[in-house]
């Protein structure tokens, strides 16, 4: 007994930084672009002569041409290869997932960037893709390096060249337990290839920082994770021009330093078309070049669980959803409450601003979702008839409109700007590249006359209420785009709107988009903007519709105890401490079952939820509050012992080794 | 007395500002931030926007000098330009810097002068601004992450409560069962009781609560719930549901009975810990009074053992232990960081935790700087008591 259950809740503090250090996925460095000489700011004239300044003008520094030099060793294909064949994978998962089953460990195995659960999956479009496969073979391993000149003298364990240069390369990644287990098998199994690995296990506040490690490409060899999306991702990630080096100011995360042309063709249409059927053609290339150079190693899909009492029914826990999108099916026998345990307070439900997993959760009880996405694909839940606005059904139209000086057109880059005078200038002021996308994706240049494809799409939903019963109207969805646009407002992203050029309410369940010539995103068919419930009262007495966007951020009613559409209301908010809703009982869908929801706060102590979950005053201990550590371990024994409910699946989190092709 | 505390209080501030200052500069030299968040809101498919890193950098003060920004922080300025009789006064004075880089400020007269920064801030652009009303308004200014755009006063109210019951009713039981404990083992100086009392200490003091902790919860949640024994809550300070506990019978969520049960494991295992250090602390400070003159002669004047303990030992041994309360007074406020975390008690420990792993650098600096406040005047206090205790002592 006290075997099994020690090991679980003294696992409390390693697997949180874990989690933190891990999942952080970096996005590219925030760094401002130095721009060619502009003006920035003109100052008025005053008495005081000394201080005035005319006006300021910006200097572009010369960017020093650095990491453009090819990487001494890792530059040639056969070394890496031999890494990749040098690799004993199920040795590495094994180090971390060790009380698994080995038919599930197999599973988690990866050749490529998108898991093997994923429809996007190479061999999932088509089973005869050309993915280059690089099983466990240290002898193969060898004579590639003995090919690429890295031989093994007599008696040395290390492999040399021929000026007796040792084959040895830094190894860098975080200083989380987990990384480290897997870590010390990755470099003993390179060690049997005569391959010498120097690792180097530091903060992830390191690692992962705006100017250090991973972003400064200060490694040779690199593996932290990527958190694969519904929709695949790849074009900063693989594409040419998404290179960081000091010239570009470190934009992008191709951090190896991969340029292949046809990949990176490949990658930005499928970000550009909305054929599907395209796209995973495209993405097909992406792959087979991907595993071909062999520039990141894939090594492993991630574990995660949802753990829940067994007596809750109707919970779905899915790789690429919440487990709280279910949560209006939710049954639970005999009780009228359950009890939801979350490692982390969220720290507002203004979700434009805030986007952190657990308010999503929380999200999810009080806003419902129009649309779902359960196993890497997208589900209707509140369109109109249960279908999305497709080009297919007629709910969208991409026709092909000829621009004008004036326009806003979006480029082959998926960059916007406004046509003037033969060119594209972005809000920056910044000059973007000419070049763009016709109706079948071939290149087209952007100038007046020319024709590009325009997308207009009718949004349609199911007529429902908000949970104080009041219909949801014209004004509510006008109310949402106005919100979700206001530069003042506080959202984090105006990718969409600035790419919309007209937003009309059609009637109180509709709205119209037309996009800007050019924008043709793959996932068109999902709602851009939502609704906020403008005839509700603040405590000041008036009501959210007469509300500036910029003071959103700030009203307790927006943020602490919205009203929405959701299988839940907000009762009350104890901060630090729980927050207690109540079953909607205007919910389009009927009244959900259970009563009340209680999530629990459990401040970044998985094991205190995980203890709470053994004990029955918690009923459900979701993915994110998990994490990958010691409680999952629990959750997963516990589950084969019948006590609870958590079937491992594989995460959408991978984790994998970068090479870097190039050094300064 | 007047003049002393006068002095005793200006140091008191003067540190309070060095400290303040010391741990402001600090953090916000450490990595990460909302910069950072941003970066990773952010979806991966398209670069950060620079227009939001303004945005941000601007709302989170991140543009300006250290020292503007601290000053903004301490008493809520500057807000702009001077003005002086209407005129302004220092308007173009650089305070920041939004964009790294390189510019050059071209002046009427033709002359141009480069500076280090591509985007300066002046002091005019700080007009309209949101700023705090300052700390020392008692202002703390607005949480960045945790409880995004709310007062950080009010973050910090939600969570004394829970604080303070927990730190004063563990305070209140080590004291209480420490005194006759530490007694007992002076008088009967090497006796079994003793030997087994400073065992037990040695092993509480030893012991580290985050591990007391989570043994406890290990003993007496789980296993005790498994073998149907009555058991105690595994965290959290309330029930959200009734719980039947076996041979006691039905606790209903929220009643008295409901947070006593709930008090009971994180109270023991903090009485457990400082219980150890203060039996030690009282029991050599009672032997050292046991041999002093004025006890041989209560006992030569045939008073009982009794009276000789408690009238004529204890009161002067507990003179030393005034001081040893000082310390208290941050404690109760600032809670036990690890056993509120072991336990998911709602406490100001597991605040300031939160916020150094969430860098939400306005609510760590106002635990900081209250619980360095309370310190000092703990200090302040027990050389006040002192005085009282021990009338030999004066201040001057």
């Amino acid at each position: 007994m006290i075997t099994r259950k020690l090991p679980a809740v003294l696992g409390l503090t390693a697997a949180t930084s874990m989690i933190l250090a891990a999942c952080a996925a970096p996005a590219g460095t925030p760094i401002v672009q130095t721009v060619v000489v502009k003006e920035t700011a003109v100052v008025v004239e005053t008495k005081e002569v000394e201080k005035v300044v005319e006006k300021v003008v910006e200097v572009t520094a010369a960017a020093p041409a650095e990491w453009t030099t090819p990487h001494p060793i890792l530059s040639d294909i056969r070394v890496r290869q031999a890494i990749a064949h040098c690799t004993d994978r199920s040795a590495l998962i094994g180090s971390v997932y060790g009380y698994l089953p080995d038919e599930q460990r197999s599973k988690l195995f990866m050749d490529t960037f998108i898991p093997k659960d994923s429809v996007w999956y190479a061999k999932n479009v088509d089973p005869n893709a050309n993915i280059v496969d690089y099983p466990y073979d240290p002898e193969k391993g060898g004579q590639l390096l003995d090919e690429a000149g890295w031989t093994l003298p007599e008696g040395a364990a290390i492999r040399v060249n021929a000026n007796r240069e040792p084959l040895a390369l830094r190894f860098t990644t975080t200083n989380a337990p987990f990384r480290q287990t897997w870590g010390a098998v990755f470099v003993s199994s390179l060690q049997k290839c005569g391959i010498q690995l120097l690792p180097s296990y530091i903060p992830g506040s390191i690692w992962f920082g705006g100017n250090s490690g991973l972003r400064r490409r200060d490694f040779d060899i690199g593996a932290f994770a990527w958190v694969g999306e519904t929709e695949p991702p790849g074009v900063t990630l693989y594409a040419c021009d998404q290179i960081p080096t000091p010239a570009n100011n470190w934009n992008g995360q191709n951090y190896m330093g991969w340029c292949n042309e046809k990949a990176s063709q490949a990658i930005k249409q499928a970000n550009n078309t909305l054929n599907d059927a395209e796209r995973k053609r495209l993405y097909t290339i992406v792959q087979e070049e991907f595993s071909k150079d062999m520039i990141s190693l894939p090594l492993f899909q991630r574990l995660e669980a949802t753990g829940h009492n067994k007596e809750l029914k109707g919970l779905i826990a899915d790789p690429t959803e919440y487990f709280s999108a279910s949560a209006a099916d939710w049954e639970l026998p005999g009780k009228d409450t359950v009890v939801i345990a979350l490692g982390q307070e969220p720290a507002s439900l203004f979700l434009l601003q805030e986007s952190a997993a657990v308010a999503v959760v929380v999200g999810q009880l009080v806003f419902g979702t129009f649309s779902t996405q359960y196993s890497y694909g997208f589900q209707p839940v509140m369109y109109e008839g249960d279908q999305f606005p497709t080009i297919e059904n007629g709910g969208a139209v991409n026709a092909e409109v000829e621009i004008k000086d004036g326009d806003t057109v979006v480029n082959g880059d998926g960059d916007v700007g406004t046509l003037k005078d033969g060119k594209l200038v972005d809000m920056e002021g910044k000059e973007l590249a000419l070049t763009g996308k016709d109706v079948n994706g071939n290149d087209v240049e952007i100038k007046a006359g020319a024709k590009l494809p325009q997308l207009t799409v009718t949004y349609k939903f199911k007529p429902h209420k908000w949970s104080d019963g009041e219909p949801v109207k014209k004004a509510d969805w006008e109310l949402g785009h106005k919100v979700a646009c206001d530069r003042e407002s506080g959202a984090v992203n105006f990718l969409t709107c600035d790419r919309v050029i007209s937003f009309e309410v059609l009637d109180d369940n509709s709205y119209k988009v037309v996009y800007a010539a050019g924008y043709q995103p793959p996932t068109y068919y999902l709602a851009p903007f939502g609704y906020y419930p403008s005839h509700q009262k603040l405590a000041d007495g008036r009501t959210l519709g007469e509300v500036e966007p910029k003071e959103f951020k700030d009203l307790p009613e927006v943020t602490d105890t919205p009203l929405g559409t959701g299988p839940y209301v907000i009762k009350s908010w104890e901060r630090g401490q729980k927050i207690t809703l109540e079953a909607n009982p205007n919910y389009w869908k009927g009244e959900p079952k259970v009563k009340n929801i209680v999530v629990q706060i459990f401040d970044a102590n998985p094991a205190g939820a995980v203890a709470a979950l053994l004990q029955g005053t918690v009923d459900v201990v979701g993915k994110e509050t998990l994490g990958a550590g010691q409680e999952l371990q629990t959750v997963i024994e516990e589950n084969a012992k019948g006590n609870i409910v958590a079937e491992p699946v594989g995460s959408q989190t991978w984790e994998h080794a970068d090479f870097n092709l190039n050094i300064r | 007395m007047l003049n002393y505390l006068i002095r005793r209080f200006v140091v008191i501030v003067i540190m309070a500002f060095i400290i303040s200052f010391a741990s402001f500069v600090l953090l916000y030299s450490a990595p990460g931030g909302p910069l950072e968040q941003l970066a990773s809101l952010q979806s991966t498919t398209r670069r950060p926007d620079p227009d939001e890193v303004e945005r941000i950098m601007k709302r989170y003060d991140l543009d300006l000098d250290i020292g503007v920004r601290f000053l903004r922080w301490l008493i809520g300025h500057p807000r702009g330009a001077i003005m002086i009789n209407g005129q302004e006064i220092a308007q173009n004075f650089q305070v920041g810097c939004l964009k790294p880089g390189k510019a050059q400020l071209v002046y009427p007269d033709g002359r141009v002068e480069e500076i280090n920064c591509a985007k300066p801030v002046y002091l005019r652009d700080l007009d309209g601004r949101p700023v705090s009303n300052g700390v020392i308004a008692l202002d703390f200014g607005r949480s960045q992450q945790l409880a995004r755009e709310r007062p950080v006063s009010q973050l910090i109210n939600t969570r004394l409560g829970p604080t303070l019951l927990l730190m004063g009713v563990s305070t209140f039981l080590a004291i209480a069962i420490a005194i006759p404990i530490g007694v007992y083992s002076a008088v009967r100086q090497y006796s079994r009781f003793d030997y087994f009392f400073t065992t037990l200490a040695f092993f509480g003091s030893g012991m580290p609560t985050l591990f007391t902790g989570v043994m406890g919860i290990l003993i007496f949640a789980l296993i005790f719930k498994d073998l149907g024994l009555p058991y105690l809550p595994a965290g959290l300070a309330t029930s959200n549901r009734d719980v039947v506990i076996p041979l006691f019978g039905q606790i209903e969520s929220g009643s008295v009975a409901d947070r006593i049960w709930h008090l009971i494991l994180p109270v023991g295992v903090l009485t457990f810990f400082s219980l150890a250090g203060w039996t030690r602390f009282i029991r050599s400070s009672m032997l050292e009074v046991l041999r002093q003159d004025y006890v041989r002669t209560a006992r030569a004047k045939g008073l009982i053992e009794r009276v000789v303990i408690m009238k004529h030992a204890l009161r002067n041994a507990l003179i030393p232990f005034v001081t040893l309360l000082a310390g208290v007074l941050p404690t109760l406020f600032g809670g036990a960081i690890i056993t509120e975390s072991v336990f998911s008690w709602p406490g100001i420990g597991k605040l300031f935790i939160n916020s150094l792993t969430a860098s939400d650098y306005p609510v760590a600096i106002a635990y900081l700087l209250i619980s360095t406040f309370l310190t000092l005047v703990g200090f302040l206090v027990s050389d006040v008591l002192y005085t009282i205790v021990d009338p030999r002592i004066r201040m001057s």
